[in-house]
Order: structure tokens, then sequence, then C-alpha cells
């Protein structure tokens, strides 16, 4: 039997039509140049963003040499899943800066949202032909490059090493090459991080058209509190706002259906999360990755769920046959704050650790919205759910629960060398956890984008797990 | 002046088509490096290290925005078998082919880790990546199947061939486009972007219907395959292309690299489909004065500038050698001053 036939044979069972994932493994980014030597081409054709477009240009079903080709060196040492939902996952997830343009190129309007991370996106995207994304994730793109061609036209503008990674986005506004130059940006600032808020300050002038959001502080009163109802009007005026740019009157109805849309996919990540967690089903990589989604859809609201219910499908068919990607008794660690260097995360689980929880300052965005309320309310009552909006102690409450429901053996905490918000509530989440919880906490600051884990903080990190070992 | 897009970011723009900063600025520098980095030619093609740090030093010097690895076209197959002679100061010569005359192909297939000197491009292309793949796109020229197969075979009885034997030469071609693909995943392993060199396929060497008949088909078949890794793909052909320009396009290429046909012609018949790299006269860079390099320079890039899907200044072939290097420098200071968008900034944000 020919190895087609056996693909096509498994493959009615698999989660990709067509193909038989190899026994779930995280593999290097050699051992997936051969997988994806094996994809036949029927598949690389089939997925496309933006659908029911199918335009070549469109295809993303690419493995991470295609991206290291083009500077993401950093590819070249992680470790990936080796499903092709995966392989599917980080070509659409590496693809979204030609997707920017390539929407701007079809006539639609391209929206940046900062600050906010996870609401404006859903009053954006529920206007047809706008898209919205998030330029503070390019805070991943030096380390994915290894590289400060970023850090460096933001110190150009003024803002250096003494503030955050997020100021990566400043240089990619300054470069206009990272995205089309936005038709709107809505900058949220108010009871957030200040570092962002100043990169925000400083993107203004490269901004045709720019708004700013006031993010209200969460009290203790209750979700909405007194608050609520100043962010409901906020959201008002980014409908007012959106309307003129659009010419387009937004009705309830749509409104309720972007509502929806993001529910979606916040209902799949929340399974995904669950799966991981608990099963290992998802290794931390890609698990971050997919997190990080709920923020904006990698700017296509429609491709996006399709990719999650693929990996979905995948983390199931593993948890049904306890098959896991990751040792499911590998020691459990809950992670705080993403890590900018996406390294670490592979170093820690090929240290023999895998992560079943995480507060990644994203918790506005994994909240599943009310679709019972007027939707701005709604999509109000959700964001007062955020990470930063609030106290440290509400985010270390968020790791202790985690860490309790899934038997967690210790706590990491990564910082950003040079970020005052993350610095600072680094050391109150760490005193907190370990108040709450008998549980050993490693916290350290990631420095500046490189090839390799600085000694130092390899260092820590296996003498925490060794702790960790032995504390079984 | 410092420039505010990397040569990364602009090739970005570039393959998406998105407008530009100024044009790319490509003069072929190859073994020329060697005359920058001050070693001798041969340890340009036989120590990987040495060609890289080569082809690092003289990126940095001239400023242009590409590294790019060759020597010569006979890598693949001297790979599988025919013999070079490697002179102290002076580029590989074809020794003998592997065969004398067109016969029976045995089943070898290069091996990009073991033969021949493939692996002196994999060592030069990932030392290379690692120094400056952030900022600057590391090219790797690759010969084509039919280019190959003219340096496996005596090349008068393979142009004979053509007539006589074209079933011969067909799997002939084949039997190079395996190892050809073989090498061209290894150069994605390590990094580069392989461009397609096919310069004995030029209509300098033969009939539009041959190139049709014969090369077109196994280029196009090395660029299926590179598009299955959605690479953008440059497809090389110096020497005098009037006879296929209108054909080259169906190649699957994404840029066409140029030589010998007016910038003109070549935009009409190809500009629609593939974005020009071209094609500055490698003679006068070499022999003109450096002011009339740049006249030349602007002139051309004026020419250019308006392809419909883009356009990148560079020689139509290598810069020979003995090129002055402020010819060379001539070249990409006229090329970066004619090929500027002075709004682009402001025109983005419009
Ligand atoms: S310091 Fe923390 S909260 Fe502030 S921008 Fe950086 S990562 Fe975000």
């Amino acid at each position: 039997m020919s190895e087609r036939s056996l693909t096509s044979q498994a493959g009615r069972t698999s989660p990709t039509p067509g193909w038989a994932d190899p026994k779930p493994a995280r593999v290097t980014f050699d051992e997936w140049q051969d997988l994806f030597e094996r994809v036949p081409e029927e598949l690389v054709e089939e997925y496309h963003y933006f659908p029911p477009n199918r335009e070549a240009f469109s295809k993303y079903l690419f493995p991470p040499q295609t991206f290291a080709i083009y500077g993401m060196r950093h590819l070249r040492r992680l470790k990936y899943d080796n499903s092709l939902a995966a392989l599917r996952m980080w070509g659409f997830v590496q693809n979204e800066t030609e997707r920017l343009f390539r929407a701007r190129q079809l006539g639609r309007r391209v929206i940046a949202t900062m600050g906010d991370l996870g609401a404006v996106p859903v009053i954006v995207n529920s206007f047809p032909d706008c898209i919205a994304f998030y330029p503070d994730c390019i805070w991943w793109t030096p380390f994915a490059m290894e590289s400060r061609v970023l850090f460096d036209a933001a110190a150009e503008l003024g803002i250096g090493d003494a503030t955050c990674f997020s100021r990566a986005a400043l240089g990619a506004f300054a470069k206009h090459s990272y995205f089309p130059d936005p038709d709107l940006v809505i900058a949220s600032t108010g009871a957030s991080c200040d570092d962002y808020s100043g990169v925000e300050q400083l993107v203004e002038r490269f901004a045709p058209d720019m708004m700013w959001v006031e993010e209200p502080m969460r009290c203790d009163m209750g979700r909405m509190g007194p608050m609520g109802p100043m962010l409901v009007k906020e959201y008002e005026r980014v409908v007012e706002r959106m309307e003129k740019l659009t010419g387009h009157e937004i009705t309830d109805d749509e409104l309720r259906a972007g509502v929806r849309q993001a529910n979606r996919v916040r209902k799949l990540v929340k399974r995904l999360r669950e799966l991981a967690f608990r099963e290992g089903a998802m290794a931390s990589l890609e698990m971050m990755v997919v997190e990080f989604g709920n923020l904006h859809h990698y700017s296509d609201i429609t491709e996006w769920p399709h990719v999650l219910e693929h990996l979905l499908a995948t983390a199931e068919s593993r948890a049904a046959a306890d098959t896991p990607v990751v040792d499911k008794d590998a020691l459990r660690v809950v992670w705080v704050t993403p890590p900018a260097d996406p390294l670490l995360l592979t170093y820690v689980e090929d240290a023999g650790a895998r992560v079943v929880g995480t507060e990644y300052v994203i918790n506005q965005a994994l909240e599943i919205i009310d679709e019972d309320k007027p939707p701005l309310e709604a999509i109000a009552e959700s964001f007062m759910a955020a990470s930063l909006i609030g106290t440290s102690k509400a985010r270390a409450q968020s790791a202790i629960d985690q860490a309790r429901e899934y038997r967690a053996e210790g706590v990491i905490i990564s910082g950003i060398f040079g970020g005052s918000h993350c610095a600072m509530e680094g050391r109150l989440i760490s005193d907190y956890v370990k108040a709450a919880l008998d549980l050993p906490v490693l916290e350290f600051d990631v420095t500046s984008p490189s090839r390799e884990i600085a000694l130092q903080i390899g260092t820590r990190i296996d003498a925490f797990l060794e702790v960790l070992r032995s504390r079984r | 002046m410092k420039e505010l897009l990397t040569p990364r970011e602009r090739f970005g723009l570039l393959v998406i088509d998105e407008p530009q900063d100024r044009v790319p600025v490509f003069p072929l520098v190859t073994a020329h490096a060697a005359r920058v980095a001050r070693i001798p030619i041969r340890d340009y093609y036989t120590d990987g290290i040495a060609m890289a740090r080569s082809q690092l030093a003289a990126q940095e010097f001239y400023g242009t925005d590409f590294i790019s690895f060759f020597s010569e076209v006979g890598l693949v197959a001297e790979a599988l078998g025919s013999r070079f002679s490697y002179p102290d100061d002076d580029l590989p010569l074809l020794a003998e082919p592997k065969w004398s005359e067109l016969g029976e192909l045995d089943d070898a297939t290069a091996d990009p880790m073991k033969d021949g000197r493939l692996r002196v491009y994999l060592d030069a292309i990932s030392y290379a990546y690692e120094a400056r793949a952030d900022t600057v796109p590391i090219l790797a020229y690759v010969p084509a199947p039919f280019t190959t197969a003219q340096q496996l075979v005596d090349q008068e009885a393979f142009l004979l061939g053509l007539l006589t034997e074209p079933e011969r030469i067909h799997r002939l071609l084949e039997y190079a486009t395996c190892s050809i693909i073989r090498f061209c995943r290894a150069i994605i392993g390590a990094g580069g972007l392989p461009i397609l060199v096919d310069p004995l396929a030029s209509g300098s060497v033969i009939s539009a219907e041959h190139y049709r008949e014969f090369a077109l088909p196994c280029e196009a078949e090395v660029i299926r395959y590179l598009h299955r890794y959605d690479l953008d793909i440059v497809l090389h052909i110096c020497g005098d292309t009037n006879p296929i320009i209108h054909i080259m396009p169906e190649s699957g290429a994404d840029l066409l690299s140029l030589d010998h046909v007016g910038l003109e012609t070549a935009i009409a018949a190809a500009g629609d489909r593939c974005r020009i790299i071209g094609n500055f006269d490698t003679t006068a860079i070499m022999l003109s004065k450096p002011q009339e390099v740049a006249d030349s320079v602007a002139a051309m890039v004026l020419a250019g500038k308006p392809c419909p899907r883009g356009f990148v200044a560079a020689t139509g072939c290598e810069v020979p050698v003995e090129t002055p290097p402020e010819n060379v420098r001539a070249f990409v200071r006229a090329a970066k001053e004619a090929g500027a968008n002075a709004d682009w900034g402001a025109r983005r944000r419009a």
C-alpha cells in the first residue's frame, strides 16, 4: 500500500482529511521541514485567508522555513507541535503582515487598536470590510527576528531601553512596512500601563487619524462598578467614529453578530486551554499563540475560527486517545506575563515542565461576553475583567486560582527588562502567590533579543525546576 | 545617510506589491566580493566561511540590498560527477564533463551535505544568515537544470541532442532537476532564498522553441517546488533574452533578472506578471568612469521604475571580478538617488 493511500485511509478519522498526523511530539525546525515535504499538494492549496477568497497569494499552509527565510531567525530554535493543525496555525499567524497589506489592497479598512487588548476590535470588526489589528503584538517581532531594528527605530524617536519591549510598535509605525498605515488608530489609555501609554502618545505623529479611549479603573464594587457606564460611553464614541469613517450606520444586530463572532473564538480557546492544561494536548508555545488570537483574530475573523477548530479537533483526539504532546507527568507550572522571548517556553518544556495556567495580561480577551445584554454594555462588562486595570492582587488571584485548579507545582513570572508596569508587578504577584500557596515562585526579567536563553536565566530555570522535582 | 528601511523591509514590500522608499539596488556582486575582502578567489569558492565573510563585507562596503552567493554554474554538475579545476585566483573551470556524449544515466542524486562544493554554499548561507538575515535577504544562486545538463555532458553533444535525441535530453534534464531540487531544499533549511540561474538557456545559446520545449518546463518544475514554500523566486537569465522574454513568466518566476534586452521591451512583455531586475551592462560597469556609470544607471532606473510589478536596479550579469570599487559605489549611489520615492512616507500616510 502506498504512503498516500495509508494517509487517505487514516485521514477518514484524522482531524485533517487526507492526512494522518504522526504520533504527537514537539519537533525541531529541521524535523518540520521533513514533515512538510510529505504534506500533499492538495492540502497546501486548501487553506486560504479571507475566505471565500481563493487568490494564489492568500495560501498560508507554509512551514517555519518560509518565515525564517524572510528574517524570522528565532523560528530555527523553537520546537513545534507536529500536527498539521499546528502547522496551519503557524503559517496563518506568521502571514499576518502580508495579510494586512493585502486587506488594504482588497479595499478593506485597516484599523489599529492599541492598548486595551481585546475589547475595541469586537466593535471594529462588526463594521463591514473593517479589520482591526494590534500593533502591540509587534512586541514579539524583535525576538522572532533576533534583531534590534525596531528598538533602534523607536530609540531614534526618543524611547530607548528604559521602556518596555512594546516600544517596538513605535518603530513599526515609523517604518511603514510592518502593516499598512491604518485608516484610524484607536488608542486606549487611562488605568493602564504607563509604558504603553507613552508609546501610544509617540505614535500619534504617524497616525493620520487617531482617537483616544479612556479605560476606567476597576474598583471593588462589583464587575461594572461606577466606572462601567463611563466605558460604555467611550465605546459609543468608538461606534460614532467608525460610522463617520465608514459611512455605515451600524445596527444592533451587526454588533450582536460581532459579539457572537468574538465569543465563538473565546469558547474554542477556553476548551483548548482546558485540554492543554489538564491533558497536555497542546504545548505551551502553541497555546500562547492561541490565547493571543483572542485579541484580534490575527486580522482575519473569518478564517481564524477555522484554524482554532482544526487545533481543537486535534487536541480532542489526543485527549480521547490519551496521547498528549507534552508529558502529562511533567512538572506543572503557571506562567504569569507572556514571555517576550518564546524560546523560554521551549526551554522550560525541554527541561521537563509544562504550563497548566497563564496570566498573560489579557484576561479581558478570555472572558465570554454576555450575549443577552446590549452589546456595548456587554463588551464593557467583559473588559472590566482586564488584567491591567485592577490591582496586582487580582492578577495574582487569577494565577492562584489556576494553580489550585490544575495542581501547579510552581509559578514562573517573566518580566520585561526596562518595563515599568510588569517589572513593578512581578514582585507583588510573587508575594501574593507565596502567601496564598505553598509554592516556589521564579521571577526573572527577559533581556534583549538573542539567539539563545541567557545563561543566567537558563541556570535559574534549571535550578527552579530541580526544586520542584525535589518537592514531589 | 542612514536609510529608514532595511534591505529586508524594502524587499518585503516589493514582493507583496507595495511601493518602497526607493527601488532595491542589486549589482550582482558575486566573486567580486573576494576582491573586497582581499582573499584569493579560490578561497572564496572552496571555503564557505570565506565566501560568507566576503559577501558580508561587500554588502556593507557597497550598501547593496542583497547578499548573493554564487561562483559558477557548474556547482550541481560537479556534485554529480563532472570534474572542475580550481585556478588559484580565478573561478572554477569545467575540466571534464561527467559524460562526453548522451548515453545511459546512472541513478546518482547529489547529496548537498557531501558532494562537490554544495556544502561550501550551505556553510556560507548559514554563516551569513546568522550574521545578517534580520536586515538583509540572503540569496543563493542555483544553476537551473538546462544549464546544469550542459555541464554534465559535453556541450556540443548536448546541443546536437536537442535536435537529434530529444528524449535523451528530457531524461538528462529530469536527472539534473532531481538533484537541483534536493539542493534547493537544503538551501531553504539553511535560510537562503534560492535564485534560479539559467544562462545557457538564453537566446544567445538556443532558440525560443528549444527554450520552451526543454528549459522552461524544468525551470517551472523547480519553481513549483519552491512555491510550495511560498518563496518569491528570481529567474536569472543573462545574455540575450529578447526572443524569450514573453515566455519567461510561464516559468512561474516572481522576479525576472535580465541582461541584454531593452527595459521597455521587458516591461511591456512581462512587467504586469513579474518584477523586473536589471540590467546594467557589465562591461560598462567595469570599463567606464564612475560618473559615466552614474549617469547611465540613473537613466536605467528611470526606465525601469514604471514597471507595474516593481523594479530592482541591478547589473545584467555578475559584476566582473576586476571592476573598480568606485564604479560599483557609483552604481549604488546613483541607483539609490534615481530610485528614490521622495514622497513615500507621506504618500503612505495620506
Ligand atoms: S510593561 Fe507590561 S503591561 Fe506595560 S506594555 Fe510592557 S508588557 Fe505591557
